[in-house]
């Protein structure tokens, strides 16, 4: 079942074309990544999917609804983790699961499994009884991916997942992502680190000043363009302009 | 409305941090401490007022009447020895004392003559010229002259006329004043109508003001915060509806300002009450059937207008303020945004306090009706004058801007102008 389908999708600000005409899909169950340099619009493509910006042009559908005209609806579905964001420092660990668990679900006893899991999975234990200000920056960032995943959304947009991790932080992340897409949920993921979407991710998109270049597996992309890695891929891409 | 609770309960959690309570702690014992210290240096002035050093170089029967009419009236005279006026201030046997009366050579034989005597009334000052002590020498001053002009008159028309009453001669009518107001008119003396208004009005702009500025920085840090830290992005993105969102911060605002401003009031009430004591209260008491005639006391119909009046004002700063936190690019960006806000503020707040709106040019009585929280600063003083249907238009006005002002805060909450629109100074520019 196609889980987004995005067409011709356009975001201008002003005098500004931050996403120039993108079209692509997803799979359910699949991991699609995003890759290009900072501040080449992926962020923007992502916003636009969780419906928090309109499209300028084009359509944006999540599992069949559009972005805009069923924007509720979509919110029921996706959940979203913006790139460097942050939680409330003054609640602890677990009110901050709670409260968000309670926000993206109605049903009380759904919220509360929702918050027994996100627990488990951000590994945080008692630390998570401490307030979210005494947090590392690593634990806060474990604490978001794990609310993000927690409701078991249908998709999830995720921005820049492990930015700011260390490696075995990275590493545990990655992991979840793996077999959460492996139990069915979907993954859309931005990231400029091509070694980690190259472990990651089943499908790239490769973005450059608000264009998608290229769109395949990580595997097909290499041997289109004869390299071994994707930075290479990338390099080449930019540099034709294809 | 469960989850507005779980939300309003998060806002609440967000606003009341550490610093926040420590900060209230400090403001309401810094009160108490100014309190305490400044009511008791005012008993220690009004203490001294009573103390006099006269210098007697006349020594004579006047100068015996006069001193004695001083102890009579409540001084407590000292008597220095001969010696100029100067030696008398500077010497270290008077080092506490403030005020000094020198009685000339000559003043009864002056006096007899039909000649004004020279008397001279000195006020000493320690080193600075500052604090209750200080500001109280000038009317204590005046009090003694009028006091030794009071005997010497006594003795000038006793000498003309033995068989005259210098009390009729100087004070031959019976005074007695009425004030009227609106329709009404009653027996009161106009200073103590004065003092009840002002005891009764005297917190009130003060609380406002404070509750209006607290409740409006807290929910422009709520919003700016939240963008900054992109908290906001989340919530955005979930499935609660915005007008939730918007609602819920301004109320945890509210209440959170609410209850600090009720601390304020305390900490006020202490400080006042360190100063003045009980002495507004007591006025109000003993001329109460006068102020009822003239309709100056409050009813509890004038107290829900006064608090609805307060209630929208608060609204109407929280819906401007949660608009500009919206606009704000960051959480150090606030202090420059609120200026707008302050502005109006402070017009509404000082100038009715200095001039007579009914008195007012056109277009300034224009511009202050238009801010919305004028009328909750002079609400008090429109219900004691009668004219409610001007506080209840005030109110209709005050809806009005607060239902403007939050469908525009709605309309930024459900639009991305939120997240692309920043200003700064006036600057308006899009981000990506």
């Amino acid at each position: 079942m196609t889980a987004v389908n995005v067409s011709g999708l356009v975001k201008r600000y002003k005098k500004i074309e931050a996403v120039r005409g993108v079209t692509f899909s997803v799979t359910e169950g699949e991991i699609f990544a995003l890759v290009g340099p900072n501040g080449v619009g992926k962020s923007t493509i992502l916003k636009m999917l969780a419906t928090i910006l309109v499209p300028t042009a084009g359509s944006a559908e999540v599992f069949g609804l559009d972005t805009v005209a069923d924007a509720a609806k979509v919110r029921e579905i996706i959940s979203y983790l913006p790139e460097e964001a942050g939680a409330y420092k003054n609640l602890t660990g677990h009110e901050y699961l709670d409260f968000m668990a309670s926000v993206f679900l109605r049903d009380g006893e759904k919220a509360a499994a929702a918050v027994r899991y996100g627990a488990e999975l951000c590994g945080l234990k008692d630390r998570l009884k401490d307030k979210i200000q005494t947090y590392s920056k690593g634990m806060t960032r474990k604490l978001l991916l794990s609310r993000a995943v927690m409701i078991k959304p249908r998709l999830a947009i995720l921005d820049e997942p492990t930015s700011g991790m260390d490696i075995i932080n990275g590493y545990e992340i990655r992991r979840t992502i793996k077999q959460l897409a492996a139990q069915g949920m979907t993954f859309i993921i931005s990231s400029h680190n091509m070694l980690e979407i190259e472990f990651l991710s089943d499908r790239i998109g490769m973005i450059n000043r608000g264009e998608l270049l290229a769109c395949d597996t990580p595997a097909a992309l290499k041997e289109r363009f004869a390299t071994g890695n994707l930075e290479e891929v990338f390099v080449k891409l930019a540099e034709s302009g294809a | 409305m469960k989850i507005f609770f779980i939300l309003f309960r998060k806002e609440v959690k967000e606003l009341v941090t550490k610093q926040l309570v420590i900060s209230i702690a400090a403001m309401l014992f810094i009160f108490q401490v100014i309190g305490k210290f400044t009511g008791e240096q005012s008993k220690a002035s009004a203490a001294r007022k009573s103390a006099v050093v006269v210098m007697d170089l006349d020594r004579s029967p006047l100068s015996g009447m006069v001193i004695a009419g001083l102890e009579k009236t409540g001084y407590k005279v000292t008597l220095a020895a001969d010696g100029n006026a100067e030696e008398a201030l500077f010497s270290p046997q008077y080092a506490d004392e403030s005020l000094f009366v020198t009685l000339p050579a000559g003043m009864q034989k002056a006096l007899d003559c039909g000649k004004k005597p020279e008397l001279g009334f000195f006020a000493k000052f320690k080193k600075t010229i500052s604090g209750m002590g200080a500001s109280m020498s000038a009317p204590r001053t005046g009090k003694i002259i009028s006091r030794v002009n009071e005997e010497l008159s006594d003795y000038a028309i006793k000498k003309k006329s033995p068989s005259a009453d210098p009390a009729f001669l100087k004070e031959p009518i019976t005074a007695v004043e009425y004030v009227a107001v609106g329709g009404a008119v009653a027996q009161v003396p106009v200073s103590q109508v004065l003092l009840f208004a002002q005891s009764q009005t005297y917190f009130f702009p003060i609380a406002v003001f404070f509750i209006v500025v607290l409740s409006a920085q807290m929910v422009m840090m709520a919003v700016a915060s939240e963008k900054e830290n992109k908290t906001l992005e989340t919530l955005l993105s979930s499935p609660i509806d915005r007008r939730l969102l918007v609602v819920s911060k301004l109320s945890a605002s509210a209440f959170i300002a609410a209850v600090l401003s009720g601390a304020y009031m305390l900490g006020m009430r202490s400080f006042m009450s360190g100063i003045t004591g009980a002495a507004g209260s007591q006025t109000a008491v003993s001329a109460r059937s006068a102020f009822e005639k003239l309709g100056l006391l409050i009813t509890p119909q004038g107290y829900l207008l006064i608090g609805l009046s307060v209630l929208f004002c608060i609204l109407c700063a929280l819906s401007m303020a949660f608009i500009l936190g919206v606009l704000a690019e960051d959480v150090k960006s606030i202090q420059g945004m609120i200026t707008p806000l302050m502005m109006m503020l402070m017009l509404s707040y000082l100038l009715p306090m200095f001039i007579d709106l009914d008195l007012a040019p056109t277009g300034l009585k224009f511009l202050l009706y238009a801010i919305p929280f004028t009328h909750a600063f002079i609400a008090p003083q429109t219900v004691m004058s009668g004219n409610t249907a001007q506080v209840l238009w005030g109110i209709i006005y005050q809806a009005w801007v607060f239902a403007l002002f939050v469908s525009i805060a709605g309309r930024l909450f459900s639009g991305e102008a939120l997240l692309t629109l920043k200003l700064r100074f006036g600057r308006k520019k899009n981000v990506l």
